[in-house]
């Protein structure tokens, strides 16, 4: 079957014909969508949003999750605030800081993981409340605003007036990740682990050293989103992912989920991700324009990702009847 | 002789692949039929459309005599027919005779399991297939071949007029095929039609009174009276040629410093003073019965199980292997596990992804790039060699037939120039075509310097392959020879081994 056929009949495609049926229902319906501050403030969120759906992402391919993406996205960008505040630093050591904490975070989770053996869901589930507990005991709950200007300013510059140069660094880090899982042993080694990690053992490959990575890198990709926010906000803020961090518990799964990446392992999508991502952000923005309550949009959300899986399922076996799968 | 199904002008299509063209079969009752063909062919997707797996895009079926239409498995089930797949479907955690009676449970759902007597009951299984097990063992903890005694005795208790067996004995030693077989033959005394595939002719002409072959989804012969042909006939129609049995010698490679040396070697499992010499260029056959510890020997060198005393050299060196990352990465050993399904593939990634693994550290570049186009060049030529049917290196390994998925298996190992190779039953379900294809690699592959372990329980293929035959029993080397290539001979030294008769030991 030919290259544009399967594309045509893939995930990514139908979250595209998605976000373009939403894209043009909501700006009908309000007008003030299209403004160019509303596609701004869009971009902006979303660049955040994907990469916290890449953060759950590259957790998921082995198989488990990290419930402690929000404390550690937290974590990392206190600990990046607190570099540029205490000690006047520059912002690059201080991001690099910040995103070392988040890499730290997320190797312990993941070296307790391997090392118990448990499910990474108690694990997470733990670590989630223990990170955030110290960061909030360590901090005082107290947020850093002395941040570096030339961070902050970053965050708020405004490219050709609409585009938000955090989006760039969501891309560059889309980039990133599609060439290690495509182009790297590194990267398919961490696959395989996440699909079958007996048949991983057996090939030579070091399994739990590769869930550990995972763990490592959703760390870091966390620490990278807590950052953005950061620089956007102008100030790093303890509660800024809600309490525990579970404020970003939703975006986390439903970006991967809607875009494909497999919930038993071994298999992900960069692109879908950040459709699915996107899709989400976009729908939130969509409804907050159209004055929806907040209450209203979680529900709307949560209704999205059934109806997500429901139309997946139903592609699926439409697919398989018509012999195209 | 009446009967009692048929099927006429199936048809099934896969993405890419025609599976079933125009397949027609027929079965009577009291008769075992033979379903042959080489790998790829459609036996197990005729299997499934059988037993309502998969819905058929064109033909009929008919059973007893009325239109047969199964809507899903267990309708197929109802009306009579039972199978054993290929592919193992034991549910991991559950005990042996939960899977075993399954079916049953699941027809009363909200009733209380009595324990003590679905355990006996079990136990009747066991004792008739000779399965040495406890009934509430957990599936998962049993050997490859006790797992596929489970799955033909879960298919047995269906007590089904027609008993599909879809390579039942592609992991059994020719003991418990024997007693398989006569379990099979008093099934067809009473007057139960049997299906039975295999690429073991041998077998195939010792139980079966008619064949249907297929070759590239279509009948090459249908239903024919087994006794009409003869070994090349049925060949002939399989392949379209006549077989080719290579005349190799065997090869006096025992010399020098061994690659591979086990010294007194023990382990944890219970292998006593193993000692095992491995040369450049020679190819070792460790023959013993199931049980004999053999592949768990394998593992135990590749630094998967504990070894409690003695030790491994490679090179003449001692080697430190604690992980079989080690094994792999430092000592370049090679292991093709005997179980392909959880320990040899990863069925949800493509063909190409599959055979590549123990190769993308080495072939990539610039600190860790790699290309498909590197990968393709070192691994096409296995997969080509082999003729692994696939309708594109992007297919799911998942999705190809069992013996070409053994073939991927295999291919990734052969292609990973590794200097110690363990190959673990390297034919399983394999055609006979193939299978020369096969053994021809694995003789290059020796001649080019690789030092190869093989462990099989098929008597003739070790015999083919092998300089030097090794035979284990219970944990522990009872001795070997030089292959001689007399297949009289060999057996009978083998055997002699096997029982202690120190005499044998040249
Ligand atoms: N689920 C599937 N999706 C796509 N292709 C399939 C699927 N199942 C089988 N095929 C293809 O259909 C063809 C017939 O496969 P089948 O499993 O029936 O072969 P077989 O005769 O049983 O071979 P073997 O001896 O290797 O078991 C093969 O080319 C295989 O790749
Ligand atoms: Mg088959």
């Amino acid at each position: 079957m030919g290259g544009p056929l399967r594309f045509l009949l893939s995930n990514e495609f139908g979250l595209i014909v998605l976000v373009l049926l939403f894209g043009i229902l909501f700006s009908t319906l309000s007008p003030a969508f299209l403004s160019k501050f509303s596609l701004y403030a869009l971009g902006r969120t979303s660049a955040v949003n994907i990469m916290i759906g890449f953060s759950m992402m590259v957790v998921i391919i082995t198989g488990g999750l990290n419930l402690s993406v929000g404390a550690i996205g937290v974590g990392a960008a206190m600990f990046g605030g607190w570099l540029m505040q205490a000690f006047g630093m520059p912002w690059v050591p201080g991001v690099i800081g910040g995103l070392a904490m988040g890499a730290a975070l997320g190797a312990l989770n993941g070296v307790i993981i391997v090392r118990s053996g448990l499910h990474s869901f108690i694990i997470t589930l733990a670590t989630m409340s223990i990170f955030f507990g110290v960061m909030i005991y360590l901090t005082r709950a107290e947020s850093y605003r002395e941040i570096s200007p030339a961070f902050t300013s970053y965050g708020r510059m405004k490219i050709l007036g609409v585009i938000s140069p955090l989006l760039l660094v969501t891309f560059a880090v889309a980039i990133m990740l599609s060439v290690l899982f495509r182009f790297t042993a590194l990267g398919r080694e961490m696959l395989v682990a996440g699909a079958n990690a007996r048949a991983a053992e057996i090939s030579g490959i070091r399994v739990n050293r590769m869930i550990t990575y995972c763990h490592m890198l959703s760390g870091i990709l966390a620490g990278v989103a807590g950052l953005m926010l950061v620089s956007r906000t102008g100030a790093a803020i303890p509660s800024m992912a809600g309490q525990l961090g579970q404020d970003w518990l939703l975006p986390a799964f439903l970006g991967p989920v809607l875009g494909g990446t497999l919930l038993t392992g071994g298999r992900l999508s960069v692109l879908g991700t950040l459709l699915g991502s996107f899709l989400v952000t976009m729908l939130t923005t969509g409804l907050l324009l159209m004055q929806v309550g907040a209450f209203w949009i979680q529900t709307y959300l949560g209704l999205l990702l059934l109806a997500a899986v429901l139309i997946d399922l139903a592609r699926r076996s439409y697919l398989e009847r018509r012999k195209l799968l | 002789m009446t009967e009692i199904f048929n099927a006429q002008g199936i048809l099934k299509t896969f993405p890419g692949v025609k599976a079933l063209e125009d397949v027609s079969v027929s079965l009577t009752r009291g008769s075992i039929h033979a379903l042959l063909g080489e790998n790829g062919a459609g036996k197990s997707t005729l299997i499934k459309v059988m037993t309502g797996v998969y819905r058929p895009d064109g033909g009929t079926m008919m059973l007893d005599g009325a239109e047969y239409e199964p809507q899903n498995t267990h309708d197929a089930i109802v009306k009579g027919i039972g199978v054993v797949h290929q592919e193992r479907n034991l549910i991991p955690r559950f005990s042996i005779a939960e899977n075993i009676f399954l079916e049953h449970l699941a027809d009363q759902p909200l009733r209380r399991i009595d324990y003590p007597k679905l355990f006996q009951d079990a136990q009747r299984w066991l004792d008739l297939l000779e399965i040495d097990a406890d009934p509430a063992t957990p599936v998962d903890r049993l050997s490859v071949a006790k797992m596929q005694l489970v799955e033909i005795a879960k298919a047995l208790s269906l007590n089904s007029k027609i008993l599909m067996l879809d390579e039942p004995t592609a992991s059994l030693t020719p003991h418990e095929t024997d007693t398989l077989f006569g379990i099979l033959r008093r099934l067809r005394d009473d007057g139960a039609s049997l299906v039975f595939v295999s690429h073991k002719l041998e077998e195939v002409q010792e139980i079966c009174d008619s064949v249907t072959v297929l070759r590239d989804g279509q009948n090459a012969c249908e239903s024919r009276r087994l006794d009409e042909l003869g070994r090349q006939d049925i060949v002939r129609l399989m392949i379209g040629r006549s077989e080719m049995i290579p005349d190799w010698v065997a090869r006096d490679r025992a010399e020098g410093q061994p690659v591979l040396e086990l010294s007194n070697v023990s382990t944890k499992l219970g292998h006593k003073a193993v000692d095992l010499k491995v040369h450049k260029g020679e190819i070792v056959g460790l023959y013993g019965l199931v049980g004999a510890g053999r592949s768990e020997l394998a593992k135990a060198v590749l630094g998967k199980f504990e070894i409690t005393d003695g030790e491994v050299l490679v090179n003449g060196i001692s080697a430190k292997i604690n992980s079989v990352a080690d094994a792999v990465g430092r000592y370049r050993i090679g292991y093709v596990s005997e179980d392909r399904k959880s320990e040899g593939l990863v069925l949800i990634h493509s063909v190409l992804e599959n055979v590549g693994i123990p190769i993308w550290r080495r072939l990539s570049q610039f600190g860790g790039f790699l290309t498909n186009g590197t990968v393709r060049k070192h691994t096409v030529p296995f997969i080509q060699k082999l003729e692994v049917r696939t309708p594109s290196l992007e297919q799911q390994v998942g999705n190809l037939s069992g013996g070409n998925q053994q073939k991927i298996s295999v291919a990734k190992w052969l292609a990973a120039e590794a200097q110690v190779l363990i190959i673990d039953e390297p034919s399983v379900g394999i055609d006979i075509k193939t299978k020369a294809y096969l053994h021809e690699l694995i003789r290059e592959l020796s001649d080019t310097g690789t030092a190869i372990l093989l462990i099989t329980s098929d008597m003739p293929e070790m015999i083919a392959l092998a300089d030097r035959i090794v035979v284990m029993n219970e944990y522990a080397v009872m001795g070997g020879f030089n292959n001689t290539r007399d297949y009289t001979e060999m057996s009978e030294g083998i055997m002699g081994l096997i029982q202690g008769d120190e005499t044998a030991a040249a």
